[in-house]
């Protein structure tokens, strides 16, 4: 999974063996996830503006994220068929969203 | 250079506080200054502050970004306008 990927990173060059690089590699990381963990916390309960492929675009609130960012949680999600009461849009399918505070 | 999924946190961490245009699958751009990159999805988190309207967050997916331009460079001010968006009040900064 993408979550195994980050915590394992397979491309760490061999010169970035010392613990000092490694150390603030994870720091680094931390904080870039904390940001965008506080992200999500300020999504949630807001309507969202999804942006799929083929340009499509639906509205919906946002509820969560499982940890890798596989799916997200929505409700009402406005679809041209009419409004689903709750869904999961595979995060593969959407390219961006976006929000107003 | 490296595809943006594969790069590592500190060349992510290059592109905070930046103005930068993210341009991504279908040919779609997204302007605005980097909040942060997910480690894990390498999403990349944009906040832009209209003059007239109100402040609006972008997240573009990980996957879908193809490449990330630099506009323009952030300031410590422009820094602490997007941690006040995010950041409740009594919540220590984070570490710079």
């Amino acid at each position: 999974s993408p979550r195994f990927l980050a915590l394992c990173p397979t491309t760490l060059s061999s010169s970035s063996s010392s613990g000092a690089v490694d150390e603030e590699e994870q720091r680094l990381r931390s904080d870039l996830r904390e940001r965008f963990l506080r992200t999500l916390l300020l999504m949630t309960d807001k309507q969202v503006e999804f942006n799929m492929h083929e340009k499509v675009r639906v509205r919906a609130r946002f509820g969560a994220s499982d940890i890798d960012v596989l799916n997200f949680q929505v409700s009402g999600l406005e679809t041209p068929l009419g409004v689903q009461k709750e869904a999961l849009l595979r995060c593969q399918d959407v390219i961006s969203c976006s929000f107003e505070l | 250079m490296l595809k943006w999924r594969d790069r590592s946190p500190q060349q992510w961490q290059e592109f905070v506080n930046q103005e930068v245009c993210v341009t991504a699958h279908d040919q779609q751009s997204f302007e605005g200054r980097v909040f942060t990159v997910d480690p894990v999805s390498a999403s990349v988190v944009l906040v832009s502050f209209p003059e007239t309207k109100r402040p609006s967050v972008k997240v573009i997916l990980g996957h879908a970004v193809t490449d990330v331009q630099i506009l323009g460079s952030g300031t410590k001010e422009s820094e602490s306008r997007m941690k006040s968006l995010f950041l409740p009040d009594r919540t220590q900064v984070l570490s710079a």
